[in-house]
């Protein structure tokens, strides 16, 4: 990047007319002898900021500074900062960050004086249990508790129970699920690569299993951006390279691909700089292209020089065609789009040529280069001084996009850590501290800058293990707190006195809803998840004709297969909760059968709705369906998932199948209910199992006379899932 | 139920809504900056006062998904690469001959313009729907809009009916749909033209239904009233609107069955035709923007047979429209457009189909202010490559623009602060008007 001119021999003119009052004022020093009046703020990596006493703050490099002011600043910001210990229970870390939240939240309240609003005391109150509880359970587990969950959290008399919830959430089947909702959002995982028979299986599975495995982000990110090979490679351990499917997802859009790369991972939002240089910051297209220069050796579609013998495929087909000519039962015309397809989606690969082939546009119209010129891979920097420190040393490997990755996911890359934590933190609490957390183009201009750079060196401590970031997070005593109540208009910088009120995504209305319905969603997998990575995979160096007609025979039943598992019903729920509570009832032979594929279970499925949790179903979900008219994302775009209300997603909360499911009479909420003998108690069950609370006085007495009437039950289930109240988290 | 917003006028809840949405959204839509750009001297034909511009107050668009190929239906040839049909005369001189499968279309060919000269850059299948449906490339930082969004951005909600500004027709998912402008603005989904509207009808009585949304209402009365932020008066807000449709007259535009037999039969009694109808109806009740998708195009294999089946199905329906249209006196009003991702090789392969090919290709247009029995522009003798006024998709979604009325030179900042025009800085066709 270009640095920015810094005027301090302006600011330091400017200063020296204007009155010196405050306590903390002192007289700074330039090198040249300047001087002003001003109280010590912070110091953000090589800038200190002093606020003069006027109350405006001015930011400059320290280094412009005498010796002695310089050891003053380094001093005070010491004095400033809060002692975190290595391995600090994560309470402990949490206070720290809450110093710094509430920091914020006190500097904040200068906005709100200048905009006529009450300043802040300090955080929000603490949140009740039953809010407590929901929260926690949607944000970390992904779906509301259940009855029996949110009962017994609320009885509870522990004085840790909110700590010991977290801890307990974090090892769940549903918090895996959550997150990789998340990651899934945020890369564009998508089932359809839209190439031939490519699809995203062996890369969501694998997605999984980091996640499952809590392999420490930094990991994870190096592994994607270096896998080489097909997706559905089988590695050494067993395990097959779905990692290569980060790349393999863009395949035939590169500049596009590492445009996101530098967005996802280091909060550096570059898109403009693809076709010209960035209008607003101070990216050029010349330093976008050197970026993109790293994976300009890299393929991801493998053609006739890519393997040993040159490409196979044209002979493959001339011997497939006599084969199948020689079966009258066979029509080569049916056949033949769909075994190319299936030997082309064995093209789909990584692999690295050597140096980087990538030329700059042939419309490029800066002076700093000429249309068609080859570009050097080359990092960029945020501060002169980056390419001193380990990440930019460090990245020496020979194969540039190793390199690439190793500069990028190293520790004290300037924004790598940054970027996950913020993310994390917006996660928990709607809100990053730097927004958009697609772009952290200065942290000084973050809401926090000093928690935004504490988050940062949190992620590293914690070695980028998200499930130790996320309990510092989720035990502050911030997100303990109430959410705010009143309306936080648009732009405005928000300090985290408690977490935002939030309307559900829609992989958490959705879990809940499948909550209500299963009791147990993560019970439910999907079944066969490898099946495709077995079926489709053909080494194209070694394969004959015979193999290939064979492999595509088993890949075509596949789907049949997975049709096969369809048409359980909710009456297999109440058999599988039986199960799984270990009574004697015994299983049917047919559920054996299907226990005996690659699934742990059968589909269970409502009016054609299939009856698990998001993370199980296609991905995206497919038009029309519940996800999708409440907003998930189409995995076009990063985070591009809405919030937003529409026609068709109120119809189908009014009237839909989801909705109809449990007003039926053999709706599953009703089972639970059905276990509570005494009828004011049902109201609580009803209300616990449906917003995760008990009915005010009021509100049972209203419910006490519905149930009474006909249809009651249908009624109250209605009203309480189309309640606002359910929809946002409170 | 009542609220505040209610007694609020259209335009004042529209800026509500779309305020609304720039919350939730946690982004800023800047207003459109009216800047003249590198085109801006090839556009300055379109905007008011100039001929066709904002005559279509409705655009049907029949989208023929899988690419259509456009020898063997707009552009047909004789010699080499004219392929199993045998083109037929079409009414309107300029026109001349239609594909042999298009009987009814080539006598009703005087209400047609044809543009036989499109040429675009990509024969996938989802890059070519996306730069017919936006004028864009598909670019994995952003989603560009629709018309139908474009529409709503400019036109503003129509006015007096409860009904969408957007419809899409046999198809589950609206994207590109809004793109970067609010959900809100994104088509309405119906996947099968006979079942209407999605869930548009309660699961419980009359009674039982209006017991329901009371209970909701009381239950909820704690929250609304701690929470007035933007987020949630705009569910209720939501909540509302739906309820109004629900009980709305308007809501007969969806349903079908209120046609006669004689004119469901006319439109052909399957998806596509039906869709049609539904689509008439829909404009007659005052929705601006209908697609209606058809599919079958993808015509790799014997493309004789697809084309009868095709053929036969497209030239029913699309002459029934026409002449619906006419009759209901609304096709002045109404441009009927027609678009495919790319036209097909003129080559017939060795499966006697033909594969993808976007270098020349065909589009047309009806109604809406345009001429009739008229082609812009030609193909080559085989139909290889445009012989002369050469047509991007850009052009002739900014010529739709035009007819809509949209400044289609009008700069709109996204959100992500990326500028952005009407079908990408295209040039209207503007003789295409009469």
């Amino acid at each position: 990047m270009k640095t920015k001119p810094t005027l301090l021999a302006g600011i330091l003119a400017a200063s020296m007319c204007l009155s010196a009052s405050g306590a903390d004022l002192r007289i700074w020093t330039n090198s040249q002898g300047r001087q002003v009046n001003a109280s010590f703020v912070r110091i953000e990596g090589e800038n200190v900021v002093l606020r003069t006493a006027d109350a405006t703050e001015h930011r400059f490099p320290l280094a412009v500074l005498t010796a002695e002011d310089q050891a003053f600043a380094k001093a005070a910001k010491a004095e400033a900062a809060p002692a975190v210990s290595a391995n600090m229970p994560a309470a402990e870390a949490a206070k720290v960050v809450d110093t710094l939240v509430y920091n914020g939240i006190m500097s904040g309240n200068e906005d709100r004086v200048k905009s006529n609003r009450a300043p802040l005391k300090g955080f929000n109150p603490v949140s009740t249990d039953d809010h407590f509880v929901r929260r926690v359970y949607l944000d970390i587990a992904g779906r509301i508790p259940n009855f029996e969950e949110a009962s017994t959290f609320i009885k509870s008399s522990d004085r840790n129970k909110r700590s010991k919830l977290v801890d307990m959430l974090l090892e769940t089947d549903g918090a895996k699920t959550h997150l990789y909702n998340y990651f899934a959002e945020m890369l564009r995982v998508k089932d359809d690569f839209e190439q031939d028979n490519v699809r995203g299986t062996p890369y969501i599975g694998w997605l999984k299993e980091q996640i499952a495995k809590n392999r420490p982000w930094n990991e994870m990110v190096y592994d994607m951006i270096t896998a080489t090979g097909k997706m559905w490679d089988k590695k050494p351990d067993g395990t097959y390279n779905g990692a290569a499917g980060y790349l393999l997802r863009d395949s035939g859009m590169p500049l596009d691909n590492l445009a996101n790369t530098l967005t996802v991972f280091i909060g550096t939002d570059v898109a403009c700089a693809q076709c010209h240089d960035h209008p607003f910051a101070d990216w050029t297209q010349r330093q976008f292209y050197e970026m993109a220069a790293f994976f300009g050796g890299t393929t991801t579609r493998l053609g006739g020089r890519d393997f040993a013998n040159g490409d196979r495929g044209k002979v493959l087909m001339e011997e497939i065609e006599k084969m199948v000519a020689a079966n009258p039962e066979l029509d080569i015309r049916r056949l033949r789009n769909g075994i190319q397809n299936y030997i082309g989606a064995n093209r789909a690969a990584v692999k690295d040529r050597g140096a980087s082939t990538l030329k700059l546009p042939h419309d490029y119209k800066y002076k700093d280069g000429a249309p068609n010129e080859m570009v050097s891979p080359k990092f960029v920097t945020w501060s002169p001084t980056d390419t001193e420190t380990p990440a930019y040393k460090g990245a020496t490997d020979e194969n540039i996009r190793t390199k690439f990755a190793q500069w990028m996911t190293h520790p004290e890359n300037p924004r790598f850590a940054m970027t996950i934590a913020n993310r994390l933190w917006k996660r928990a609490f709607g809100a990053g501290v730097n927004e958009p957390v697609t772009n952290i183009d200065d942290p000084s201009n973050s809401t926090n800058p000093e928690l935004l750079k504490h988050l940062a060196s949190e992620m590293v401590r914690v070695k980028f293990n998200l499930k130790e970031f996320m309990r510092i997070v989720y035990n502050t005593r911030a997100y303990n707190a109430e959410v705010t109540s009143e309306n936080i208009p648009m732009g405005d910088k928000y300090y985290f006195q408690g977490p935002m009120l939030r309307r559900m995504s829609a992989e958490q209305a959705w879990d809940s809803y499948m909550t209500m319905v299963l009791d147990k969603p993560d019970t439910y997998k999907a079944p066969l998840q490898d099946l495709y990575a077995k079926s489709i995979d053909l080494n194209l160096d070694t394969v004959d004709a015979k193999t290939v007609l064979i492999k595509y025979d088993a890949f075509r039943k596949m789907a049949a297969k997975e049709r096969a598992l369809m048409g359980g019903s909710l009456d297999d729920v109440d058999d599988m909760m039986m199960m799984d509570k270990k009574t004697t009832r015994p299983t049917t032979t047919k559920k054996e059968d299907v226990a005996a594929t690659d699934g742990p279970g059968k589909i269970i499925s409502y009016e054609g709705l299939r009856l698990m949790r998001a993370a199980e179903l296609p991905q995206p979900a497919p038009g029309g369906h519940f996800l999708t008219d409440f907003g998930q994302s189409p995995r076009n775009l990063i985070d591009g998932s809405t919030k937003i209300g529409n026609v068709p997603q109120v119809l189908m909360m009014m009237n839909g199948k989801a909705q109809k499911m449990l007003t039926s009479d053999e709706s599953p909420i009703l089972r639970t209910i059905e276990k509570v003998r005494d009828p004011s108690e049902k109201v609580d069950a009803m209300f616990l199992s449906i917003l995760s609370r008990k009915p005010s006085v009021n509100e049972k007495d209203t419910a006490k006379r519905v149930l009474g009437q006909g249809e009651g039950y249908a009624n109250m289930i209605w009203a309480l899932i189309n309640t606002r109240e359910f929809m946002f988290i409170q | 139920m009542k609220t505040e917003l209610l007694r609020l006028n259209d335009a004042n809840r529209r800026q509500f809504m779309l305020n609304t949405a720039k919350t939730a959204l946690g982004v800023t839509l800047l207003p459109g900056i009216s800047a003249k750009m590198a085109a801006a001297e090839a556009v300055s034909k379109s905007g008011p006062g100039t001929p066709g511009f904002g005559k279509a107050k409705h655009v049907i668009y029949l989208w023929m998904n899988g690419g259509m190929t456009h020898i063997d239906t707009f552009d047909p040839k004789e010699g080499a690469t004219k392929g199993f049909g045998t083109p037929c005369r079409a009414k309107g001189d300029n026109i001349v001959s239609l594909g042999g499968y298009l009987p009814k279309l080539a006598a009703n060919a005087d209400k047609l313009s044809i543009i036989r000269s499109m040429s675009s850059k990509t024969g996938v299948h989802e890059a070519g729907t996306y730069i017919m449906k936006t004028g864009y490339e598909p670019r994995g930082t952003i989603v560009h809009p629709a018309m139908g969004a474009w529409g709503t951005h400019f036109l503003g909600r129509i006015k007096d009916v409860t009904l969408p500004d957007s419809v899409v027709v046999n198809s589950g998912s609206a994207y590109p749909g809004a793109g970067f402008f609010p959900p809100a603005t994104s088509p309405v989904p119906i996947s099968n033209p006979e079942n209407g509207l999605q869930n548009i009808a309660p699961t419980a009585s009359d009674t039982q239904f209006k017991k329901r949304i009371g209970l909701m209402d009381e239950f909820d009365t704690n929250f609304r009233k701690k929470f007035q932020t933007e987020d949630v008066k705009a569910y209720t807000e939501f909540y509302d609107e739906t309820l109004k449709l629900m009980k709305s007259e308007d809501l007969k535009a969806f349903d079908l069955t209120q046609e006669t037999a004689e004119t469901r039969e006319k439109y052909g009694r399957n998806n596509f035709g039906q869709g049609c109808l539904l689509a008439r109806r829909l404009v007659e009740s005052g929705v601006r923007f209908v697609e209606v998708q058809m599919g079958g195009w993808d015509m790799h294999n014997t493309i004789d047979n697809a084309m009868t089946n095709n053929g036969n199905t497209l030239d029913t329906a699309f002459s029934a429209l026409l002449l619906d249209l006419q009759s209901k006196g609304l096709l002045e009003s109404t441009l009927v457009i027609l678009g495919s991702e790319f036209g097909r090789t003129p080559d017939v392969n060795e499966n006697d189909g033909r594969d993808h090919y976007p270098l020349a290709y065909s589009t047309v247009l009806a109604g809406g202010g345009v001429k009739g029995g008229y082609a812009y522009g030609s193909t080559d003798k085989e139909g290889r490559r445009p012989a002369d006024k050469q047509t991007s998709p850009s052009d002739f979604l900014a010529t739709v623009g035009h007819a809509m009325g949209l400044p289609v030179d009008e700069v709109v900042m996204s959100p992500s602060n990326r500028p952005f025009t009407v079908g990408d800085k295209g040039v209207p066709v503007i003789d295409i008007f009469a």
